[in-house]
């Protein structure tokens, strides 16, 4: 799946230009309100046309205003999943399920109604109708609906950001879970970067309806105004954890990084955080900001951090006020530090260097999810 | 003495066929106007807005008399049909279908764009970006959403022509059994020696009729009222 995207519109002092490609199964749009990540998505779903420009979705074109083409939005089969959910009020929950399938050929379905309500977890909702949901159970209805019309991809434009943190919580292990059962190209448009790390590391960073940056985080924060926007919208590092054990007396959960390379660290990396109630074995995901990690030149002793794991200083970015240092420990890591720090330790790629952060600093993406990943 | 004559039920029968008629007719230009309304800009919206009320503001006498200069046998367009086709229908029943549906029409459209601008359009591009039509998202989520609404403007129309006098007594004239509806009976028989109690029958008929019109529109406004805070999404 690959989408072409060049296109220009002007709207009182508002000036959108964006030309870019995207191939990646699971693109983030990230910048701040008002950058233009709407705009974009709905652009690309056929609801906002381009002033000029041209939008091809593979072989097919989706807008050239210099051929005249603008395929309307109910023909471009791409799923759009609003910040505010729409769902239809005068519809039970089945009744807005239900709703794309009735435009397909049977050729295009592509998923079937039990396995997306089992895989979103609807069951218990289908009877009710959309004003006795809350909105974490709106916004689940929402991705259902959209992706029983059987789009060619998935677009999300915040689909979180008018839920309070807990419910974010509850509702990202079921993103994942889509993305991992259904394998549905998706973009993830949101301004609060955890929400897209947590799915993808993958972004087109977005400021005043430009494209500063696009590509893997780590490489592009090379740049300062997409490191300054990305810090802006809460850039953290999202580690893929496994549960070994829970130590309640100590106050901890002993958690193990997943992670495919083992060329830093010979043995796996163990990481403690704080108590979770999930069973051993589970798979969970948490947050680590940049700023709670602590570097240091070897292993220290007798401190109260719990969590000292070793990596390779794989790259240093300089912003204005601080450094960032990018520590490659299985997953790559963002530490931010201190320029005269820096210095003290002698950064420089290529280093082994501890970081050192405290079990508190971790924060679980997956609180009140019991069974993800066991999705497929 | 307290049950209706013959002749009376003649006038009840006509005046509910008449206002059915009525209903019938105003159905679906009036959604269609509504929607036009609430969901569409064009330019001279103001002034179509302006012209689709005028008879809510104009005194019915006087849109019954432009009808008959539109529609009269020797009228602007009356004549053109009594000559090429045959008939006219000033003055018979048809005439106060259509006397009476002109000066329902604007409560019908204010009702339905009322419905229609309550219906948030932004569920209109959800159900685009759901694979349905224009067309589709009309007959599957704007009407839905506000036919209260619709119902509640169509019995407001109802109510209307039931009670519709001035354009009927000039366009259609008050002839019993063809044109005498409700209020034109009772103005007659008022004016007839010993028909007192005729029109008192007929007066009573006419306070239950357009009673119960106006209570069923009421209920249904509440009903879908309510229904809307209820909160949606």
């Amino acid at each position: 799946m690959m989408i072409q995207f060049t296109a220009e519109l002007v709207r009182g002092a508002f000036h959108f230009q964006m030309d870019c490609l995207l191939s990646d199964p699971v693109t983030g749009i990230i910048g701040a309100s008002g950058s233009g990540k709407t705009t974009f998505l709905h652009m690309i779903a056929g609801l906002l046309h381009p002033t000029a420009g041209r939008i091809v979705l593979d072989e097919e074109i989706l807008f050239d205003s210099d051929l005249g083409i603008s395929v309307p939005p109910d023909r471009r089969r791409l799923g759009l999943v609003f910040q505010d959910c729409r769902l239809f009020p005068h519809l039970s929950v089945a009744g807005n399920l239900s709703y794309g399938e009735r435009f397909l050929s049977s050729g295009e379905r592509r998923f079937n109604t039990r396995a997306i309500v089992e895989l979103l977890e609807l069951e218990s909702l289908l009877n009710q109708r959309p004003d006795q949901l809350s909105g974490g159970q709106a916004q689940r209805v929402a991705i259902g609906r959209a992706l029983l019309a059987s789009p060619r991809m998935l677009l999300l434009d915040e689909p979180l950001a008018s839920l309070d943190w807990r419910l974010k919580q509850q509702i990202m292990p079921f993103l994942r879970r889509v993305r991992d059962a259904t394998h549905i190209p998706m973009l993830y448009v949101s301004h609060d970067s955890k929400e897209i790390l947590d799915l993808t590391d993958r972004v087109v960073v977005l400021e005043d309806g430009k494209v500063i940056g696009a590509g893997p985080v780590i490489d592009i924060i090379k740049d300062q105004r997409v490191l300054q926007q990305l810090r802006l919208q809460g850039l953290v590092n999202v580690l893929p954890l496994a549960i070994l054990s829970l130590d309640t007396a100590g106050g901890l959960t002993h958690l193990q990084l997943r992670t495919a390379s083992a060329e830093i660290n010979s043995k796996p990396v163990e990481i403690s955080g704080p108590i979770l109630d999930v069973r051993a074995g589970s798979e969970i995901h948490a947050i680590l900001r940049p700023e709670d990690i602590a570097l240091a030149g070897s292993h220290i002793e007798g401190v109260s951090i719990q969590n000292q794991v070793c990596g390779q200083v794989v790259r240093l970015i300089h912003a204005h006020d601080r450094d960032m240092c990018v520590v490659d420990i299985g997953i790559p890591l963002v530490v931010e530090i201190s320029p005269s720090g820096a210095k003290t330790l002698g950064l420089a790629a290529g280093n082994r260097i501890w970081c050192l952060f405290k079990s508190s600093a971790l924060q679980y993406l997956d609180a009140g999810s019991t069974t993800d990943s066991q999705a497929q | 003495m307290y049950w209706l004559s013959p002749e009376e039920w003649v006038v009840l029968g006509l005046s509910a066929r008449v206002a059915l008629c009525c209903v019938a007719v105003v159905a679906i230009p009036g959604i269609a106007c509504g929607w036009l309304l609430a969901r569409t800009r064009f330019p001279g919206k103001a002034v179509v807005d302006a012209i689709l009320h005028a008879p809510l503001v104009m005194p019915p006498v006087v849109t019954g008399y432009l009808l008959l200069v539109l529609l009269g046998r020797k009228g602007l367009l009356g004549e053109a049909l009594y000559r090429h086709f045959g008939f006219s229908i000033a003055f018979t029943w048809k005439a106060a279908v259509v006397a009476s549906a002109v000066m329902a029409f604007p409560l019908v459209v204010r009702a339905v764009r009322i419905a229609m601008e309550m219906a948030d359009p932004k569920l209109d591009e959800a159900a685009r970006c759901l694979g349905a039509g224009p067309l589709r998202t009309f007959l599957t989520v704007t009407l839905p959403l506000s036919r209260q609404g619709i119902i509640a403007g169509l019995v407001l129309a109802f109510a209307r022509s039931l009670g519709e006098f001035g354009a009927t007594i000039v366009f259609a004239g008050n002839i019993q059994g063809e044109t005498r509806t409700l209020p034109l009976a009772v103005y007659s028989y008022m004016q007839m020696p010993g028909k007192d109690a005729a029109a008192l029958r007929l007066v009573l008929a006419s306070i239950v009729l357009s009673l119960g019109a106006l209570v069923v529109s009421e209920l249904m406004n509440r009903r879908y009222h309510h229904k809307l805070q209820g909160g949606v999404g």
